[in-house]
């Protein structure tokens, strides 16, 4: 909603700075979003007489003119035609600044000195476009500040208007809140109508089929009325809060629509046959042009207005092309109605065609302004135009929309409030807004809202109502009162963060992907078609395509990222996704939305540097993480089992990570196909986690075991086997002896080459014994490692080298 | 015999004070006190002395030993001294060269602010609750009073699944599924991921939100002030000025939109504030009685206030952010910043 300072002060004698004005409004709950002042900074331009106006000896389309501008006469080259000597026209001396930014210098011409210029309303931010400069009024004051001398000096504030203040959608209404908080009396404007001639009545008919949606009807009859533009006064009004000025009928209308927030239609009163208006609901497959030249396909649903033979408007949100305001036209038929704001909502949501009408009427109009603001049009109308008005008004009502009384109890708004407000301040605030209240007891009222004030219905309305007035700011600063207790974050959101934790300590950069995506994902990390991930909720109205279906896996937006870094060329990645998936549920409402976890390495291992390491990231760096995640969450019985792996890796370089057998998650490196559907020149390691799954198998903290007293001692054992024995084998072959002294054993060598047959392998593996009680004998190890070497030999079919 | 032995450690002192190196000290050592070393050879002389004589030569022998080992250990002393002296001397890196790194990852500044936000509401008793972000009309809309058809449901542009089926548009259903699930007294926030059809350098179609909700006996609009007071101290710096102004929101009222004194400029008026001062920073109001309808609470014997902010908003200004298509590019020149 834009109001003008100049306007706001027709109503309400207010003479703060604009500022002050503005921060009024916003602690109101009128929100001034922009402000601007018009004619600021521009009393270098002023009012002054054209003396001379001689050809400019250099150039035939300029003139020099010899200006007096109140103090002084100057030389001026100008380039317009439109005036001549002894006009009175807009000075922009040397020094000032126009809207545009352009500062007035003195400058030459065609070798001719200008000592200022000659300004068009365009060049004055007053017209979008305009031929030649401004000739002003022969009696203006000379020297006068232009913007001053034209009464032209203002401010302009949007607001922006939260949806329950309908009744702020008008210059009148925020004037009244400025008038309420003030302590101010509104002037309302003058409405007496010019009558003459016949009846209205003898002259058009209203008849009223649905009075549930439209329940009154009023309008006026101005005969004669010669069409033409605005005078300037009203042109400008409607150009400075944002309307297009058409002509002296229409301009009205929209005039008395952001003065009194009402909204009128004008019949071409010759167009209508039958001289009559219908009121009554469109039928389904009826069509109609609008006002913006589109037909429009009505339904049972949409209110229409109708004259003896035709739908004439689409009642409340837009006029028809067939009886709109013409040049030729003379006769007029003003409506200015009620329609319930839910039918108008719908009409104009279901056509998307929102209008300064429906905005208005879908939030609620005054039933009781109907009438004032029909006066208002009309009287300005047969002013503008020359026309007359008929006598009376045609008023079809059902009935005023009831207004309830509303009890309010002083101790309730206190105790909302934390205030202590004696029982006169919070009825004199209810008197402010022009509510009338009834004391039913000490600290017991019963208010009834003016018609205006739709969102009053409620005590806590009224609590809100007094809080706004009183001044938030005046509202004391307090500590609740509340019971003491505290719950610690769940055991789910404390593994959520020590997860992100890790990998950050891990050089993971914690990335955040849309959670809707493309369904085309699913074909480039290759799912099979029955795959049940295929299955994503999709989006009514996505934005685009490319989002348009909840993910159901967080790979697509893993590589999607990857790859648009890599785009960036940054080559070395480890990035990681720990958000929800959306997964449909058969036969429950909402879906499931688990927690998943999503890393993926590529590129060198360490950054480069003058004493780093080389090397590529490799499925065992990706491996060494997850392992280090599950040993940090105290995940036990953990196997990495590769048969049946997903699509999207390497069959022979991934695997599936199992807690006590179940498959909690998935390991590998990214299949090639994959690799190349997004682009990428260098492999990709990947893993995922179920999140859910992954907390119920974390451990609680574990149970410390006191460092051993004893010396350990190892012994290696070199072998060659089978290259198809997976290195596990040989872990869980020692494992398997059970002997409590074998306190552990790992794989310190790998080698596969020279030296070795093909096909075989060669592993090192270092058997740690111990015993907790005792420093073990050298007999004693020396048999363990015996049995341990035998047993390798027998049951894996190694060669110890 | 007495001199020979004073002779000797004449000798050897002399002899010590020349060396200047580790080797030729040991060599020097055994040549006096080895095994086979000049005492020693010295010592054999005293089994041939008469047997009076030799208690005092035994004596001197092991005088003139511990003072020939207090000079030996002395000069080792010193010749080590000297050597590290030396070393430490020679010894310089070059401190400029860098280090050597794997480098720490980072989180996303979204899980940044919500994790310092959610600490800080942790820490006035506030306990984190979460809801779906598939959600139901009823707990988007309805039970938050905002009815079908009407006009407050465009402040929020909706991505639709169903009927009755919708991506949240703001992390208040919570509070309706919380206050359904426990009776009073209730103090929750609730972070969480929230979608709305718009995208520009200031809006994104997904973003996350905080949700607040404290209900209670006796809970004022005063204490709402207190309670982001109090946050509004303690994330953007104590001092920090907070206005509420009265605003609409359907699940609210009184309802109020919260600023703060603008941290770029300290409110005099900047580019980022459009010169008011003043940064908008979340929503708040006492619940709304229809709320309590819906989740069956009594308006009459309990009160309470809700809050939500927006967590991007919130990143921008704290790192200075100005096109929230950033926080979701995934950049890793930007994030790795954090």
């Amino acid at each position: 909603m834009i109001v003008t300072y100049n306007w706001l002060k027709e109503f309400v004698d207010v003479e703060l700075p604009a500022a002050e004005l503005a921060d009024l409004l916003t602690m109101l709950g009128l929100e001034v979003e922009r402000m601007e002042s018009r004619g600021e900074g521009m009393d270098e331009v002023v009012v002054a007489l054209v003396q001379e106006k001689a050809q400019h000896p250099n150039a035939d389309k300029l003139s020099l003119c010899k200006v007096n501008d109140g103090r002084e006469i100057l030389d001026i080259v100008c380039g317009a035609q439109n005036f001549k000597a002894g006009d009175r026209v807009a000075l922009a001396r040397i020094g000032a600044v126009l809207p545009g930014g352009l500062k007035i210098k003195r400058s030459k011409i065609r070798g001719e000195e200008s000592f200022g210029m000659l300004c068009s309303e365009k060049e004055l931010g007053l017209a979008d476009e305009s031929a030649g400069i401004m000739v002003l009024p022969p009696d203006l004051p000379l020297g006068v500040p232009l913007f001053e001398a034209m009464g032209l000096k203002d401010t302009i504030f949007e607001i922006g208007l939260t949806p329950n203040r309908a009744d702020c959608l008008s210059v009148i209404g925020i004037a009244r809140e400025i008038a309420a908080k003030l302590g101010k009396k509104i002037s309302y404007p003058g409405l007496e109508v010019p009558e003459t001639g016949v009846p209205i009545s003898d002259i058009a008919s209203v008849q009223v089929e649905d009075p549930q949606l439209c329940p009154r009807y009023t309008a006026r009859y101005v005969s004669g009325c010669t069409i033409a533009p605005s005078p300037q006064w009203l042109a400008d009004r409607l150009k400075a809060v944002g309307l297009r000025p058409i002509n002296n009928v229409v301009d009205v209308t929209n005039y008395v629509l952001i003065e009194f927030g009402h909204p009128l239609h004008a019949f071409d009163f010759d167009l209508l046959s039958g001289g009559k208006i219908i009121v009554r609901r469109g039928a389904d497959g009826e069509s109609f042009t609008t006002l913006d030249g589109q037909p429009r396909h009505l339904k049972a649903s949409d209110l229409t207005i109708r004259d003896a033979a035709k739908v004439i408007a689409l009642a409340g949100v837009m006029g028809g092309e067939n009886s709109e305001i013409s040049p030729g036209t003379t006769n007029i038929l003003l409506e200015s109605a009620y329609f319930k704001p839910s039918a108008i909502r719908l009409t104009a949501k279901r056509l998307g065609l929102h209008t300064e009408s429906s905005h208005r009427f879908e939030r609620g109009t005054d039933f009781h302004v109907l009438t004032k603001a029909l006066d208002r049009a009309a009287s300005l109308i047969a002013q503008l135009s020359g026309g007359s008005v008929a006598q009376g008004t045609i008023d079809v009502s059902a009935g005023p929309v009831e207004r309830k009384k509303v009890p309010a109890r002083l101790d309730h708004i206190n105790r909302l409030l934390g205030t202590n407000l004696a029982a006169e301040e919070v009825i004199r605030i209810f008197h402010s807004l022009e509510f009338t209240v009834e004391i039913i007891e000490p600290g017991l009222f019963e208010v009834e809202a003016p018609s205006f004030r739709v969102d009053i219905e409620r005590e806590i309305d009224l609590v809100e109502e007094v809080a706004r007035l009183h001044g938030y700011d005046k509202i004391p600063v307090t500590m609740p009162k509340a019971r003491v207790f505290s719950d610690r974050p769940t055991r789910h959101q404390k593994l959520e963060n020590r997860v992100k934790d890790l990998l950050v300590a891990h050089g993971f950069n914690e990335v955040v992907n849309f959670s809707f995506i493309s369904p085309d994902c699913y074909d480039k990390i290759l799912l099979e078609s029955s795959d049940p991930r295929r299955d994503s909720i999709g989006l009514l109205n996505p934005l685009v395509a490319e989002q348009s279906v909840m993910r159901t896996a967080l790979l697509p937006g893993i590589l999607e990222t990857a790859a648009r870094n890599v785009s960036f060329r940054v080559m070395n990645q480890r990035i990681f996704e720990m958000r929800r998936v959306y997964l449909p549920r058969a036969g429950r409402e909402l879906p499931d939305e688990p927690i998943n976890i999503a890393a993926l390495l590529t590129g060198l291992r360490d950054p480069e540097g003058w004493n780093q390491q080389r090397g590529e990231v490799d499925f065992y760096d990706a491996k060494g993480v997850v392992e280090n995640l599950l040993d940090q969450l105290k995940v036990l019985n953990v196997a990495y089992d590769s048969s049946e792996v997903e699509n999207f890796y390497h069959p022979g370089k991934s695997c599936n990570i199992t807690v006590n057998g179940e498959v909690v998650g998935s390991l590998g490196e990214i299949h090639p196909t994959v690799q190349e559907n997004y682009g990428f020149e260098k492999p990709l390691y990947y893993f995922e986690m179920n999140f859910e799954k992954l907390v119920l198998c974390c451990g609680e903290e574990v149970a410390v075991q006191v460092p051993p007293r004893f010396p350990d001692t190892f012994r290696d054992i070199a072998m060659v086997l089978d290259d198809g024995t997976p290195a596990a084998e040989i872990l869980n072959c020692i494992r398997s002896l059970r002997e409590k002294e074998i306190e552990g054993a790992e794989i310190f060598d790998l080698y596969k080459g020279e030296h070795i047959p093909s096909g075989q392998k060669s592993i090192a593996v270092r058997v740690r014994y111990r015993s907790p009680e005792r420093t073990l004998a050298d007999e004693e190890i020396t048999r363990l490692h015996t049995r341990v070497v035998e047993t390798m030999i027998k049951k894996l079919n190694v060669s110890i080298r | 015999m007495r001199e020979k032995l004073e002779a000797l450690l004449q000798e050897a002192v002399t002899e010590l004070a020349a060396i200047a190196t580790e080797e030729a000290f040991h060599e020097l050592r055994v040549k006096y006190l080895g095994r086979k070393g000049a005492l020693t050879a010295i010592m054999k002389g005293v089994g041939a002395l008469p047997p009076a004589e030799r208690p005092l030569i035994g004596q001197v022998v092991n005088s003139v030993r511990d003072q020939l080992e207090e000079r030996f250990d002395a000069a080792l002393a010193t010749i080590r001294n000297a050597r590290k002296a030396e070393k430490l001397r020679e010894e310089r890196l070059d401190v400029t060269l860098p280090g050597r790194r794997r480098p720490l990852g980072t989180k996303h500044p979204i899980t940044l602010v919500r994790e310092e936000i959610s600490e800080i509401f942790a820490g006035l008793g506030f306990q984190v609750a979460e809801g779906p972000e598939i959600e139901l009309d009823y707990y988007n809309f309805e039970a938050l009073n905002f009815p079908k058809d009407h006009p407050a449901r465009d402040m929020q542009d909706t991505f639709f699944i169903g009927d009755n089926l919708l991506l949240r548009t703001h992390t208040s259903p919570v509070q309706i599924r919380t206050m359904l699930k426990h009776a009073p007294p209730v103090r929750i926030i609730a972070p969480g991921t929230v979608y709305r059809c718009d995208s520009d350098a200031t809006h994104s179609p997904m973003f996350h939100q905080i949700e607040g909700l404290m209900v209670d006996k006796g809970i004022t609009f005063g204490d709402l002030k207190g309670v982001l007071t109090i946050f509004v101290n303690q994330y953007f710096g104590r001092g920090t000025g907070v206005r509420l102004r009265p605003s609409f929101f359907p699940f609210t009222e009184p309802s109020a939109e919260v600023d703060i004194a603008c941290v770029i400029c300290k409110g005099k008026g900047c580019r980022v504030c459009k010169n008011s001062g003043w940064l908008e920073i979340l929503g708040a109001g006492m619940v709304d009685p229809e709320v309590y309808r819906h989740v069956h609470y009594d308006p009459e014997t309990i009160s309470g206030f809700a809050f939500g902010m927006g967590i991007e908003r919130i990143a921008m200004l704290k790192y200075g952010i100005s096109d929230m298509r950033l926080l979701f590019e995934n950049d890793l020149r930007f994030l790795s910043q954090f």
